[in-house]
This record gives C-alpha cells, sequence and structure tokens, in this order.
C-alpha cells in the first residue's frame, strides 16, 4: 500500500499549477511518512483495508472533466433553504450547475479560475488552519487540483446559505478542497454535504478562518455509504469574539472518516460542536475531534451522539487541549451511543488534556443498548416494534438535530434520518 | 369479551398464576384485589402480551380470537388497554409524538383514516383537561421527569385518547393522594359507557370508593379464591386478607 502513497506523491509532484509551492511541504512530509498501521494511535480501530482493495481512475488531475452526465435534479432541493448551490463531482466543480454568485460581500472562486487576489487569499488559508497530522489531509494536499476560495468581507452578512455539495460516481478517486475565510464581523452559513455509494474514494477538506466577531454556522452532512470511501475534515480558527455553530450528520460506509480541529486563537471565542452519526450494517465511521484552547476564555461544547446498528463500527475520538495560557476556559464534551446489535461496535475516547488551572471543563462517554421494557411500553399502546424503534432512535439524536439553527435543514434531514433507521434496524 | 381459563404462567420457571379463571362481559367492571405477590400484576402483563411470562396452561380469548397468539401491539389494536403500575420515562420522545404515533396505528388497524396535526391536538388538549395536566406535558418527553402521580395521569390520558375496549388498570392508585386518586378515578368513569370493560387490579379498597366495581375477585397464589360484589372489597378492608390463612400468605410471599 505505501505504493499507493507512493503514486499519490509521483501524481502530486506531476501537478504544475499556481498551487504546487504550497503543496511541496506535504509532498515532503509525506515523503517521510509511513503507511499507518493499526499500532498507529490515530488510525487504531479504523481499518483502511478497503482503500487498500479498490481500484480506481485518478480522475482528479488537472485538466480532466468529467464526463459522466449530472445534472440539477440529482442535486436534492431543500425546501425554503433558497441555498447558493456549488456543486463537485468527482473533484470538479460543475460550472454549469453551479451559482458562483455575486452577492455584495461575497466572493466565490474556483482554484481553477483564481485570479491573483484570489490566490493569496487561498496561500493565506491552504494547510495554514489544518494541523500537518492528518495523513489524509496531507494527500488532500498534494491532489487537490479543484476547490472553492470562499471570502465573506468584513460586515458582511450573508443570509443564502452556501452549499457545497461532493458527489463521488463508480470507479473515481477525488480530492478537493475548501478554503472559507469570514472577515471581522461577517456572518454566513456553510452547508457541506457529500454523497456517493458506488466504489470511490473522495478526500474532502475544508479550512475555515472566522474573523473577529464572525459568526459561522456550519454543517457538514457526511452521507457517503456503501462502497464510496470518505475521508474528510474541517478545521476552524477562531479569532478572537469569534463564533462557530457546527453539525455534523454522518452515515458510515466501508471507510469513512472525518477529523475536525476547533483552534481558539483569539480569546472570547465561542464553539458548539455536534455530531451525530447513524450506523447500519457494516458501516464504519471514524470521528477525531480536536479543540485547542491556546488562549484564555474560550467556551467550547462539543455533544456527539451515534447509533450503531447491526455489524457496524463506530470510533470517537474527541480530545480537548487546553494551553498553558487558556485561564478561563469553559470546555464541555460529551459523547453518547445507542448500539442496536450485539456485533455493533463502538470505540469512544474522549480525552481532557488541561495545562490551565483556572478554568471548567467537563467529559464523559456513555454506551447504552435499547431497553426491552421501554420497546413494551410503546408497543403496548399500539405501535409496532420497527416503528418503535425508530421513535426511540430519533428521540436519541433529535435534540441534537433540533439544535440545528436553520429548521429547513433540519426538517429536510428528519425523514431521511428516519427511514434510514428503517434500514438500520436488525431484524 | 374477555374469557380466561385455568390459566397457568410463570416468569423465570417460577410458577405465579395457577389455574386463574376469569370472564368479563362488555361493560363490566371486574376489580382484582389480593396480598402482595398474589399474581396481580402478572395477570396484566400477561394479557398484554409482556415478554419473559411463560404461559404454560389455560387459554385465554379475547372478543373471539387467540389473546395469547397476538403480539403487543395487535392486543393493543384490538383494543386492550394496560396502564402500567410504573410507566416507564422516554427522554426525547414526547408524549404528542407517541400518542398520536399510537392513536393513528389504531385507527389504522380499525380501518379509519389517521387524524391530521390539527385534530390530534385538539383531542389530545381535551384529554389533558379531563386529567388535569398542565398542556405542555404534551411536548414533554413521556414520562420524563413526572411525578408518579402525574406518571398516572398520563396513563388515563392515554387511555381516553386511544378509546380501548377493555381496560386493565394496574394499581393505578399506588401512591396517589386523595386528589389524584379522585382525578384518575374520575377519568376512568369518564370512560365508563355499557360497553366498554375494565380490569380494576388494586391491592386497597379505596380506589374502589370512586370506581365501583360490578363484580370483586380476590386473587391468591395464582388462583380467584373467592369472587363477589363490591361488597367483598368492603369486608376486606375491615377483615384483611387473614382469612386466605397462613400456609398461603406464605407462599404468596415472592
Amino acid at each position: 500500500m505505501s505504493q499507493w502513497l507512493q503514486q499519490v506523491i509521483d501524481r502530486g509532484q506531476a501537478i504544475d499549477d499556481w498551487l504546487s509551492p504550497l503543496r511541496a511541504e506535504a509532498l515532503e512530509t509525506l515523503s517521510n511518512t509511513n503507511w499507518p498501521n493499526r499500532r498507529v494511535e490515530s488510525w487504531k480501530y479504523t481499518s483502511l483495508a478497503p482503500l487498500e482493495k479498490l481500484e480506481l481512475t485518478a480522475s482528479n488531475t488537472a485538466g480532466n472533466t468529467v464526463e459522466k452526465a449530472v445534472n440539477k435534479a440529482f442535486i436534492d432541493s431543500i425546501e425554503g433553504l433558497n441555498s447558493l448551490d456549488l456543486v463537485f463531482v468527482d473533484g470538479k466543480l460543475q460550472n454549469d450547475i453551479s451559482l458562483l454568485p455575486l452577492l455584495a460581500g461575497l466572493h466565490i472562486s474556483s482554484f481553477q479560475d483564481a485570479a491573483v487576489k484570489e490566490q493569496n487569499t487561498a496561500n493565506a488559508l491552504f494547510a495554514k488552519i489544518k494541523p500537518q497530522r492528518h495523513l489524509f489531509g496531507l494527500i488532500n494536499d498534494a491532489l487537490a487540483v479543484d476547490g472553492l476560495i470562499i471570502d465573506i468581507a468584513a460586515d458582511s452578512e450573508i443570509e443564502q446559505p452556501i452549499r457545497i455539495v461532493n458527489i463521488s460516481t463508480d470507479g473515481q478517486e477525488s480530492h478537493h478542497r475548501i478554503l472559507v475565510r469570514l472577515g471581522n464581523n461577517a456572518k454566513a452559513t456553510v452547508i457541506e454535504q457529500g454523497q456517493g455509494e458506488q466504489a470511490s474514494l473522495n478526500t474532502s477538506f475544508a479550512e475555515y478562518e472566522i474573523g473577529e466577531h464572525a459568526y459561522l454556522e456550519h454543517y457538514r452532512l457526511a452521507m457517503h455509504t456503501h462502497q464510496a470511501i470518505h475521508i474528510g475534515g474541517c478545521h476552524f480558527s477562531l479569532l478572537q469574539q469569534a463564533e462557530l455553530n457546527s453539525t455534523v450528520i454522518a452515515y458510515g460506509s466501508e471507510l469513512s472518516r472525518l477529523d475536525i480541529d476547533i483552534i481558539h486563537n483569539g480569546e472570547h471565542a465561542k464553539a458548539k460542536f455536534n455530531a451525530v452519526y447513524l450506523l447500519g450494517e457494516s458501516e464504519q465511521f471514524t470521528l477525531h475531534s480536536t479543540i485547542e484552547h491556546a488562549v484564555p476564555n474560550g467556551t467550547t461544547e462539543e455533544n456527539a451522539r451515534g447509533i450503531i446498528g447491526d455489524k457496524a463500527k463506530a470510533v470517537f475520538n474527541g480530545r480537548i487541549h487546553i494551553h498553558r495560557d487558556a485561564q478561563k476556559t469553559l470546555a464541555e464534551l460529551n459523547n453518547r451511543n445507542l448500539l442496536l446489535s450485539r456485533r455493533g461496535q463502538i470505540n469512544t475516547k474522549p480525552e481532557l488534556e488541561i495545562y490551565a488551572d483556572d478554568v471548567q471543563c467537563a467529559h464523559g462517554a456513555t454506551v447504552a443498548e435499547t431497553e426491552e421494557e421501554t420497546l413494551y411500553y410503546l408497543c403496548s399502546r399500539g405501535i409496532s416494534r420497527s416503528q418503535a424503534l425508530v421513535m426511540l432512535n430519533f428521540g436519541f439524536i433529535q435534540e441534537l438535530v433540533n439544535q440545528m439553527p436553520n429548521q429547513h435543514l433540519a426538517l429536510w434531514l428528519k425523514p431521511q434520518l428516519k427511514s434510514r433507521f428503517v434500514e438500520m434496524e436488525v431484524k | 369479551m374477555l374469557k380466561i381459563e385455568n390459566l397457568h404462567a410463570s416468569v423465570e420457571q417460577k410458577e405465579i398464576l395457577k389455574g386463574l379463571n376469569l370472564e368479563i362481559k362488555p361493560g363490566e367492571v371486574h376489580a382484582i384485589m389480593g396480598p402482595n405477590g398474589a399474581g396481580k400484576s402478572t395477570l396484566g402483563f400477561i394479557l398484554s402480551g409482556r415478554e419473559g411470562y411463560q404461559v404454560t396452561e389455560g387459554k385465554v380469548d379475547f372478543k373471539g380470537e387467540d389473546l395469547l397468539d397476538m403480539k403487543v401491539e395487535e392486543r393493543a389494536r384490538k383494543g386492550l388497554f394496560l396502564a402500567f403500575q410504573y410507566p416507564v420515562e422516554i427522554p426525547g420522545v414526547s408524549n404528542m409524538a407517541f400518542m398520536k404515533e399510537s392513536v393513528n396505528a389504531i385507527r389504522e388497524q380499525q380501518g379509519e383514516t389517521p387524524l391530521t396535526a390539527a385534530e390530534f391536538l385538539k383531542k389530545a388538549k381535551e384529554a389533558c383537561k379531563q386529567v388535569q395536566l398542565p398542556l405542555d406535558f404534551l411536548k414533554r418527553g413521556v414520562n420524563e421527569g413526572f411525578s408518579g402521580g402525574e406518571k398516572k395521569r398520563n396513563e388515563i390520558m392515554q387511555m381516553i385518547l386511544l378509546e380501548p375496549t377493555l381496560c386493565i388498570l394496574d394499581e393505578s392508585d399506588s401512591g396517589l393522594d386523595i386528589d389524584a386518586l379522585q382525578v384518575v378515578a374520575n377519568g376512568v368513569n369518564s370512560q365508563r359507557d355499557g360497553k366498554r370493560s375494565f380490569i380494576v387490579i388494586t391491592h386497597y379498597q379505596r380506589l374502589l370508593d370512586y370506581i365501583e366495581p360490578d363484580y370483586v375477585h380476590i386473587l391468591a397464589n395464582g388462583k380467584v379464591v373467592k369472587s363477589g360484589d363490591a361488597s367483598l372489597a368492603k369486608d376486606l378492608e375491615k377483615e384483611g386478607y387473614a382469612f386466605l390463612g397462613q400456609d398461603n400468605a406464605e407462599e404468596t410471599n415472592i
């Protein structure tokens, strides 16, 4: 498999574009990196074996175009959302069905069309927020030839959510990158939505700089399933009094992983991060989150809840790191899991690493099973067992779904989650 | 309505019911009294179909069908309702969502169209009022953080909404003060219409001051040992279960 990594390096070195200087560091690191095995802590519970089995066409070399016909109808319309849709298919931005709007205060450019000014914005963000320790983040550094540079001017409030849809199709390998800068006092909503079920590999990493007093509402809907391998990350830098409200909704596939980094770089910043993962069959999903409190007076509240059915396997690793100077930090981390089957598996590890002495922190993790007594109670009122399970499962995650600030998105999501529960049910 | 013949049942290999007979006709109210461990609650669970109870002998006919052959939800859809002694708390599932699902599951079985959200809300509000639960209880998680009395009233509210034909009340009076007891009793009495039948399981006679039974049965050691009219309950209140004899008392001490 290191052969695959070698090919990544070779392919990365062959790319010649304005990002090449930025790729160099990643390529250098990659060439000194061993392919991870189970003894590597960050991959201890996550197997890369499904990736090793795949034979893929790397579509994401410069100049390659996607031949598959994808039209607007393929993208779910979300009632009432009124979003600006940007669509990637196999890592390539589809200009014909994407809107690159000219709204006051909002500037969006693709990597392919970036002018000098946009390239400068990208230079300031690319691999600057995302830590170097993420292997697939480095691979994305090396190979993402397409992506978006989203620049929101200071004091601008963008009302329409920016929705980035990421579709993987059969047999394709793809890598793309999202770079977002919110100026001071700016306000925006970004939705990253992934989908695909056929044999494929997609890496999608996003870096966000949230300016002073700025507010980002963020969603990552990681809905790749079946054989669609998806490895990605969202990395946020919060400047003074910045605020982040982020929600991850994840399904699982043969291999699906998200790495989240929230870095408090300015004082009095606030981060709220909720995650929901629903896995059935033999799906896998790994969520690693790292919250860095580098400065005093930051607040973080993280809640992750998962339901694991059948032979599925979830990994949650949540770390809060409070640096020596980060006094008066308030940080909470909670992970709750519901196992629907004896064959399901969850590895959960909340971690607090505290070097400051005047902080308030809490963390916890639970794993529970559905109680027969509760099911009996629901059934005794005429509700079928399968419907009762759907209600109980939905009850378990509903609180987090209801906390999503965008109610249109929540309304669109709920019936989908419910139908997923039906699929997840173990007969 | 319901005919129980020679019912034997055990839990974890221990026989609890040992040949119980009982027949209930439409519109009748039967009280079942007896000492702790006599098998009163077991009877309620077996009739509603709780797992873990093995019927080893006998049969139960409900409206001409074999009740023991039906799943829990099928029994409910056929009109059987058990008001639990200890209702379960279900955080995350609202009372409203729960009841709407239930009402519509039962309506569907009976060939009726499901209620719209507005129609359901109207009925639910009325039922709430009837058992004197504040309306915000509809929005709260099922029984989540409810007091003992509120849980019992919530059970009666469910009964009113589901309009069952056979209601089994399992110690719906336990842990209630006199005001709450009256609320529960009024809720039950409002549902007596000459067709709907009731099995009122209770340890004490006082509930029967408010819900007047047509028949009273004394259950001891897994069998009905004595049946009579409402006056039997009053005698029992005076004399206690002592007449059952020392042997029975020991054996029933499970």
